[in-house]
């Protein structure tokens, strides 16, 4: 009897500190419902409705939205253009920092330095960056011609010409996430216990077998969140494309038109809310089901060895 | 049903307003009020301060004045105007004015305002574009139509006496204007044409081509409803002349630097822009040797150019309704008119402004302010799809001036026809396409 009492007792305080957690954490999910869920859900419901923000009339037009999108040439292309986009980015991007970050973990004076450059574009805030690469890019006084002229290359036209304009939208955006996804590695590979490696050297172990074996597998999580968020946030590409496609010199819109961008066109341009919000609904599906496929690959990955 | 009962309350308001205006002790009670102004145009802050500091001065009201970047200026509108969380006045261009007035969120003009607009104080045109439905909304406050700016050093050095009268000869007069380095890349266009970027405006400069040939982007049935009107000789023949300025003539290039900026600069010999140029010029190259003629006419054709008007509006749920139309009133006179082209560089929509002294300063403003006569004007339709149908033409020109395909008239032709095709789609999906 009296161990019951006890049992009861021990279930009770228990429950009391897990209602506890839910009652601290309450306000936090409060805001969160409030600031992303909400919104979230009224987009969502708004994708079924014609509204034009400011008319009182909210005609309920079904899936017509969703059926308009999907003979939209418009929007077909940003889907095209944001996939290239997104794609290239976060394979070079990763490709590029895990490399850096191995190099920028072994110890040296200047690593820190390095570490300050390469992370620098991360805090810079992107409108500023995006009209100073504008200037880089210029045909005729940009620094990256410049640059081509002295080795005896031909000026590109990275902006106006339309092939060209969305690498040239890559590169930046490359250079822009490469410093994040360095720190993020870094962090990761230099939480990898030092006796895994040095065992390994004792065993003859190459540099290479070495990254190969123990780095690369031990890193697994950080290069899944690395991956997922880079995705996520390059599907979301904004405010370069409408900096760059600013004024008369600058890209053709529909080189760089990216799904965002015919969002905020249709949204606050043509102030065809639903429909953009369709399109809204459309690219948060498109990166939900990359992130499930992201995480699916690599719990596969992680079950196997076992 | 509701709407019978919303026109019933804004008569009653109106009526106090009026009866409010007249009444006498109304400074003393407009000393505690404060009207909230917007503006899409941060060139016009130095004049709405201005006229915010003479207006505190006269009557006691306080001005406050908020200036954004117009795409912003439009979104925050669009957003707070319903919620009856936006200005008491604010400048917008009709397409979203129409908007407003369709939503009930601007109200027709009191009976001091639409006497106004009705005189002669306005153009017959400018007063049309202010009417809907036989009933007058908000003032027309900015009256833009481009014209040609020439660069008169280039014309000398070119032995050219002056600017071409037709788009053939304009064509003519840029290959000798235009300058190329020993590699052969552009250094100079001999004219600046809107070729790259993204928006709505790429398409209303193709319309100062396709206009003066004898097109046009929609054309009224005359029963309310639009269809396109660019699938014909003129509309093949606008996007021709572009074609053959950048690939076969080469008189201009989306590489090199375009718009105001070029002109000022000295990298363009002819642009076809508005008067807020001139600012530019006065400003930043006040040396510069320059002219200002009309638009160029298609052959024999008549002179064309476009007209669009910005106009002051008042919201319907402004708190001081009565005092935001005496204050749109008070900016809307003659010597605020002077005021506004002398601070911003923008031409007022009032016509019976005597523009002597700024004409006497700036002699390249008369083509603005009272244009070369026989000039016709194609004003911007109102309606709220036309940006949509502006920009999604604007998204396949710059792709098409570049295209050598399209020196192939069949290709060019088929283009035309996908594109206008495009114009009758949005028309029907606002229902308002009739043939």
């Amino acid at each position: 009897m009296a161990g019951d009492t006890g049992t009861l007792r021990r279930f009770f305080r228990r429950r009391r500190i897990i209602l506890f957690c839910y009652v601290a954490l309450l306000p936090v999910v409060a805001l969160f419902f409030y600031v992303r869920i909400i919104p979230i859900g009224f987009s969502f419901l708004l994708s079924f409705y014609k509204w034009n923000l400011i008319s009182p009339r909210r005609p309920f037009v079904g899936w017509d939205n969703y059926l308009g999108l999907l003979e939209d040439e418009n929007f077909i292309l940003a889907l095209k253009n944001t996939s290239i986009y997104s794609f290239s980015t976060v394979a070079l991007s990763t490709c590029i920092a895990l490399p850096l970050a191995v190099f920028l973990s072994r110890k040296s004076r200047l690593s820190a330095f390095y570490q300050t450059i390469y992370f620098l574009p991360v805090i810079t805030p992107m409108v500023p960056v995006s009209i100073a690469w504008k200037w880089i890019y210029d045909y005729n006084y940009g620094i990256l011609n410049y640059g081509l002229s002295l080795v005896g290359l031909p000026s590109v036209a990275w902006l106006t010409e339309p092939s060209i304009a969305l690498w040239a939208l890559v590169i930046m955006g490359v250079w822009k996430v490469l410093g994040y996804n360095m720190v993020l590695f870094l962090v990761g590979i230099r939480n990898i216990p030092a006796e895994y490696l040095e065992a390994a050297s004792i065993d003859g172990a190459s540099d290479w077998q070495r990254f190969w074996r123990i780095t690369l597998p031990l890193l697994r999580p950080i290069l899944l969140y690395v991956i997922v968020t880079s995705t996520i946030n390059a599907f979301n590409v904004f405010t370069q494309v409408y900096v760059m496609t600013l004024g008369s010199q600058s890209a053709p819109g529909q080189a760089v038109r990216m799904l965002v961008f015919d969002i905020y066109t249709n949204g606050f341009q043509f102030f065809r809310m639903g429909y953009a919000s369709a399109e809204a609904v459309i690219l948060t599906l498109i990166v939900l089901g990359l992130t499930v496929i992201q995480f699916t690959l690599a719990r596969d990955k992680e079950a196997k060895p076992r | 049903m509701t709407q019978t009962q919303i026109g019933r309350r804004s008569a009653m308001g109106l009526a106090a307003g009026a009866g409010l205006a007249m009444a006498a002790g109304r400074k003393a009670k407009a000393a505690d009020i404060t009207l909230n102004i917007w503006t899409g145009y941060p060139e016009l802050v130095p004049w709405y301060k201005a006229m915010g500091a003479e207006y505190t001065k006269a009557k006691g009201t306080q001005i406050n004045i908020l200036s954004t970047s117009l795409r912003e200026h439009e979104q925050k509108l669009a957003a707070a105007v319903p919620t009856g969380t936006g200005p008491d006045v604010f400048d917008v261009g009709q397409i979203l004015g129409i908007t407003f007035i369709e939503a009930g969120l601007v109200k027709p003009n009191p009976a001091a305002v639409d006497g106004l607009l009705k005189s002669a104080a306005y153009r017959k045109s400018s007063a049309e574009q202010f009417t809907t439905d036989g009933k007058t909304y908000g003032l027309p406050m900015l009256f833009s139509t481009p014209a040609m700016f020439w660069n008169k050093a280039h014309f000398k050095e070119a032995g050219l006496d002056g600017p071409p009268k037709t788009f053939q000869q304009k064509m003519d007069y840029a290959k000798k204007l235009t300058k190329f380095d020993a590699t052969g890349k552009m250094t100079r266009s001999g004219m600046s044409l809107r070729l790259s970027g993204q928006g709505s405006g790429i398409a209303e400069k193709f319309r100062f081509i396709l206009e003066p040939a004898g097109g046009t982007l929609i054309v009224p049935n005359g029963k309310g409803k639009f269809h396109q009107g660019y699938d014909n000789d003129a509309g093949r023949a606008a996007l021709k002349y572009y074609i053959d300025a950048v690939q076969i003539d080469k008189v201009d290039d989306p590489k090199v630097q375009h718009d105001a900026a070029a002109f000022v600069a000295g990298n363009t010999s002819m642009l076809m822009r508005e008067a807020w140029v001139i600012g530019e010029i006065k400003e930043k190259a006040p040396n510069l040797d320059y002219g200002v003629a009309p638009i160029p006419a298609w052959g024999s054709g008549p002179h064309k150019t476009l007209l669009q008007h910005n106009g002051l509006w008042v919201n319907a749920k402004s708190k001081n309704i009565d005092a935001a139309y005496d204050f749109m009133l008070f900016i809307s006179s003659k010597e605020a008119s002077v005021k506004l082209t002398q601070l911003s560089g923008w031409v007022a929509a009032r016509a019976d402004v005597d523009w002597s002294p700024l004409l006497k300063d700036i002699p390249q403003y008369k083509e603005f302010v009272s244009p070369t006569d026989g000039v016709q004007f194609y004003p911007e339709p109102v309606m709220a799809a036309w940006n949509e149908i502006e920009s999604r033409l604007a998204d396949r020109l710059p792709g098409a001036y570049i295209d050598a395909s399209l020196q192939d008239p069949a290709k060019l032709a088929a283009f035309i026809k996908a594109a206008a095709a495009q114009t009758d789609q949005i028309l029907k999906q606002n229902d308002l396409y009739g043939t």
